[in-house]
């Protein structure tokens, strides 16, 4: 057991460390990398490790008879969970976001030293001895409460009210309601059942199962799967009718999409908000093909009233492409991005 | 006759007389039924003269019997109003007689199961204790009944003087069920004031079952007069029985029988159910705050855990219902669902995420406060900092939005609309598994509850720990690699993943539920469970509860309603009102406050009257309860 503690207070001690260079700005937040495809389960792992690392800790001090107060246990986690938040993940996370998580956090962190009787006594005891002032310096932070806390609210009224040349905060909606059928080049097409046609076998028959054995396989990075090159003269069905997408993809989609799909293309920065990134598990991987294809087809002066300013400038794709060409350019996409358009079967 | 005998003859009257009104709807309703039966051979007849339309939803043929929807404009006529928001108005009216109406259908509820566990225990005492709980709890409900009344005609005559071309519409469709549905109401009313007069009268033996055979019945109709308000609902959302242009097709059935009707049912019980619970454990914390003796905190604490451990019990399965319920939208038509989940009222729904981890927080934090009451539960107290990890951790990753709000220079900062990291837990893979993290915590802290001041005596108890012990953490493992695994899958599959996760969530709940109660017969106690030491802090985490339940109950509301957006029924009739547009987040949010603020400044004047009709507690009773009374086998 001393064992395992002493492994996480190295770890703690460590991580801690980093975690101060990375707020003195003397590591780089990117020196342990957040890998792409590992991502999610990464930070809280992380996340864990500290924990793992600070319960070493404690029960070191506590074992060399430098036990650390309640009070400031709870207050120490808060803090790194902010201070984490705020240095170690990038890109840097929007405020209200980390709002949110500092809230949770706070909440948690009430709970843990709330849970019971004797912990919740030792917590309230310093906020006890400084109200009580029973000794000189508990009288002398009083006044200094007094005063600062006070000070706090005014100051943090007077910022809150105080004009601000910013824009405002936008609160997006990302997936506008699709109609039920969409008219393109003089046909209508329902959105709940129509396919796409080039999504097709060798032999020219409709096959999800098929292509979905083609796209790219994700992981550390993306790569094509085995015998999947698109770029093979002998190919036939989906992997030619992907190959002729990408080429109508780079003649006129990656100057805002990005060679890489992910919304960051030569154009990008320009629009507010930037294009959709498609590498994202929430935006195409989300959704129908035929969802992609209206979009595509009536870009963003097609979009429904409700949720009203879109502030998308996407073309009307159907004025500049054949419906052939958006179905191929929509096999691209998630070809590209190794994501499977959502069905309801 | 003797006067035994004769009790039970009007006892048995009595249950037949609500036998009775629960049938004298569905009698009544026949000969409309047998003019049905006889429409078909006289439609035969004139077959040339009839028209027929084509049913929305079913695709089945039909005779034409109604009138077109009304295609509204806005004036005087179609949306009379005051010079205020009628949409406000409506929202306001309905929310109260909806708050109302669900606590007085699941109130019975607990009642039957209380009575129930008074009727089967074998300690008299006890037995004792969950009668004059069960009577406690249908008083509370009794005042409330008169108001969700009140509260009803309200209600219709809002939606008669400011919606009359809406609700004129509406009524001719669903003539018949509001009859039904009207005297329904009136066999509900007659069979719960038999149920509440008739306690001291029928409080033993054989009288005593036909009470409870009354509480069954009771249950019955308020059960079937909520699935009619359904079809209302369930219409104007998902519209059938009805060709193109809103004509009723003559089948009752389909117009009842909608796509959603179904899911918004179990949705609906299972939510009743949840509030009822929270509330009247709220009731039961207040109580317990203003008590005086140790006599009456003891009493309260002991109320206000039950009340929550059956509020909590319908609410582990609730997101489930939930669940499917967006199935099924999702079915029914993908705009509503990417209006709902992914578009619009994509925030509120990020909104309800929040609430529903608050319930979750709440309840284990009650639980672990609930530990402090006994004597042996110190060895669970080192391990419960662990247990607040995992579920802030599946709580972060729940109320994670996808779309951000932020500035644009955040926007920039971040190069995108979405963050590289946390992006990845705003979609449902990582949600669901966030949610099955949060229950099956909560579980174990139920577990851990239940045996807190018990040492299991059976032989294999080192192997049944250990076994248990696996059992969680395999399920935590299993739960957490599945959300891994979603992202890398398409996405029909990845919504069928829900099911292996929440199987393993429930398998948790009912195997180690079961487990637990096996090697807990017989077990050794380190003390008694000493009811009314609990802290003040877990009572106002019911408190919480209670709000965090009706808080989201109104904005859940809100959101189905306003996911029809500008159609009063979807598809068919169009709201043509100046106020057919959503409101914004903040707007709602207050609204719902608002609404939520008045119904519990309400019941409480509502316990207040209840209190000053109070029975007098008998004496004996008041004087069993806990602290000095044997733990309840039933409560832990």
């Amino acid at each position: 057991m001393k064992a395992l503690m002493s492994v996480g207070a190295l770890v703690g001690a460590i991580a801690l460390l980093l975690l101060v260079g990375m707020i003195l700005d003397v590591v780089p937040s990117n020196t342990v990398r957040l890998v792409e495809g590992y991502m999610p389960i990464q930070m809280l792992l992380e996340v864990a490790c500290f924990v793992a690392g600070f319960t070493g800790l404690s029960y070191m001090l506590s074992s060399m008879g430098m036990a650390v107060p309640r009070f400031w246990q709870g207050i120490g986690f808060w803090a790194f969970v902010l201070l984490y938040l705020k240095f170690r993940v990038y890109p840097p996370i929007p405020f209200s976001v980390r709002a949110m998580y500092g809230t949770v956090s706070l909440v948690a962190v009430f709970m843990w030293v709330s849970a019971n009787e004797d912990d919740w006594k030792k917590f309230k005891q310093p906020i006890m001895n400084v109200l009580d002032a029973q000794s000189g310096a508990n009288k002398m932070l009083r006044y200094a409460y007094l005063v600062l806390i006070p000070v706090l609210v005014g100051f943090t009224s007077f910022n809150a009210m105080k004009p601000k040349s910013e824009e405002p905060i936008e609160l997006r909606t990302v997936h506008p309601a699709p109609p039920a059928s969409t008219k393109v080049h003089g046909k209508t097409y329902t959105l709940q059942t129509s396919q796409n046609p080039y999504r097709v076998n060798p032999e020219g028959k409709f096959d999800q199962e098929y292509s979905n054995k083609l796209i790219v396989e994700q992981g550390m990075g993306r790569l094509m799967a085995p015998n999947a090159n698109p770029w093979d003269e002998k190919n036939q069905g989906y992997l030619k009718y992907v190959k002729e997408g990408g080429e109508i993809f780079f003649q006129n989609c990656h100057f805002c999409h990005g060679d890489n799909l992910n919304g960051r293309g030569l154009h990008a920065f320009a629009f507010n908000p930037i294009p959709a990134n498609f590498t994202d598990p929430g935006t195409i991987a989300q959704l129908q093909e035929t969802f992609i294809f209206w979009r595509v087809a009536k870009g963003g002066i097609g979009l429904p009233n409700e949720g009203f300013p879109w502030a998308s400038v996407m073309p009307p794709w159907e004025q500049h492409l054949t419906v052939d060409e958006i179905w191929k350019v929509i096999l691209f996409e998630y070809w590209h991005t190794g994501y499977y358009p959502r069905t309801w079967d | 006759m003797g006067l035994v005998t004769r009790k039970k003859v009007f006892s048995i009257m009595a249950l037949c007389a609500m036998v009775g009104l629960l049938l004298f709807p569905v009698i009544v309703s026949l000969p409309s039924l047998a003019i049905g039966a006889d429409a078909p051979d006289a439609a035969k007849k004139e077959e040339a003269k009839v028209e027929k339309g084509r049913d929305v939803y079913y695709k089945t043929e039909g005779i034409v019997v109604g009138a077109p929807a009304p295609k509204t404009v806005d004036g005087p006529r179609d949306y009379p109003r005051y010079n205020f928001e009628s949409r406000v108005l409506l929202w306001f009216a309905n929310q109260q007689h909806l708050y109302y109406g669900s606590f007085v259908l699941a109130v019975p509820i607990f009642c039957m199961v209380v009575e129930f566990m008074g009727v089967v225990t074998k300690d008299k005492a006890l037995a004792k204790r969950y009668d004059q709980l069960a009577y406690d709890f249908i008083k509370i409900s009794l005042t409330a009944y008169s108001l969700t009344a009140v509260l009803g005609g309200i209600l219709i005559f809002t939606f008669l003087t400011l919606y009359p071309a809406f609700f004129g519409y509406l009524s001719s469709i669903f003539r018949p069920v509001m009859h039904i549905y009207a005297l329904m109401f009136v066999a509900e009313s007659g069979t719960l004031y038999i149920y509440y007069y008739g306690w001291d009268k029928m409080k033993e033996g054989f009288l005593k079952w036909i009470h409870l055979s009354m509480s069954v019945i009771l249950n019955i109709i308020g059960t079937l007069l909520m699935f009619l308000a359904n079809s209302w609902i369930g219409f104007m959302m998902s519209p059938a029985g009805v060709d193109e242009q809103g004509r009723f097709l003559g089948n009752i059935w389909h117009v009842l029988h909608t796509a959603l009707w179904n899911p918004l049912n179990l949705h609906r019980i299972l939510g009743n159910m949840a509030f009822g619970g929270g509330v009247v454990a709220a009731y039961a914390a207040y109580k317990f705050l203003a008590s005086k003796t140790d006599e009456d905190r003891a009493h309260y604490d002991w109320m206000g855990y039950i009340a929550m451990a059956l509020g909590v019990a319908f609410l582990i399965p609730l997101p489930f219902a939930g669940y499917w319920l967006m199935r099924e939208v999702y079915a029914y038509r993908q705009q509503m669902g990417i209006t709902l989940m992914g578009g619009l009222l994509a925030w509120l729904f990020i909104i309800q995420a929040t609430m529903i981890g608050i319930l979750f927080l709440s309840t284990n934090y009650y639980l672990w406060q609930a530990m402090g009451r006994m004597r042996g539960a110190e060895k669970y107290q080192r391990y419960i900092k662990y247990l607040v990890f995992i579920l802030a951790c599946g709580y972060l990753v729940f109320i994670t939005p996808h779309t951000m709000v932020m500035t644009p220079a955040e926007l920039k900062a971040m190069g995108g609309q979405q963050h590289p990291v946390l992006g990845n837990y705003g979609v449902m893979s990582a949600k669901n598994g966030g949610i099955n993290v949060i229950i099956t915590t909560t579980v174990l802290s139920f577990v851990w509850y239940m045996r807190g001041n018990k040492v299991s005596t059976v032989s294999w108890s080192k192997f049944g720990n250990i076994f248990m012990g696996c059992f969680f953490f395999f399920a935590y493992i299993n739960i957490i690699g599945l959300a891994i695994y979603g992202y890398y899958i398409p996405a029909n599959v990845r919504v069928g993943l829900s099911v292996p996760q929440v199987a393993t969530t429930l398998s948790c709940l009912f195997f180690m539920f079961a487990l637990n109660s096996v090697m807990m017969k017989g077990a050794k106690q380190m003390g008694p469970i000493e009811w009314g030491k609990i802290s003040a802090r877990s009572q106002y985490a019911l408190i919480m509860l209670a709000t965090a339940f009706t808080w989201m109950m109104g904005l859940m509301g809100y959101i189905r309603s306003s996911v029809r957006l500008f159609w009063h029924v979807n598809e068919i009739m169009r709201d043509n009102s100046p106020w057919a547009y959503t409101h914004t987040v903040g707007f709602a949010a207050n609204m719902i406050s608002f609404n939520v603020l008045f119904f519990w400044i309400s019941i409480l004047f509502v316990f207040w009257l209840g209190s000053l009709a109070a029975k007098k507690a008998p004496v004996d009773a008041k004087a069993g309860v806990p602290g000095s009374a044997p733990q309840p086998a039933g409560s832990h």
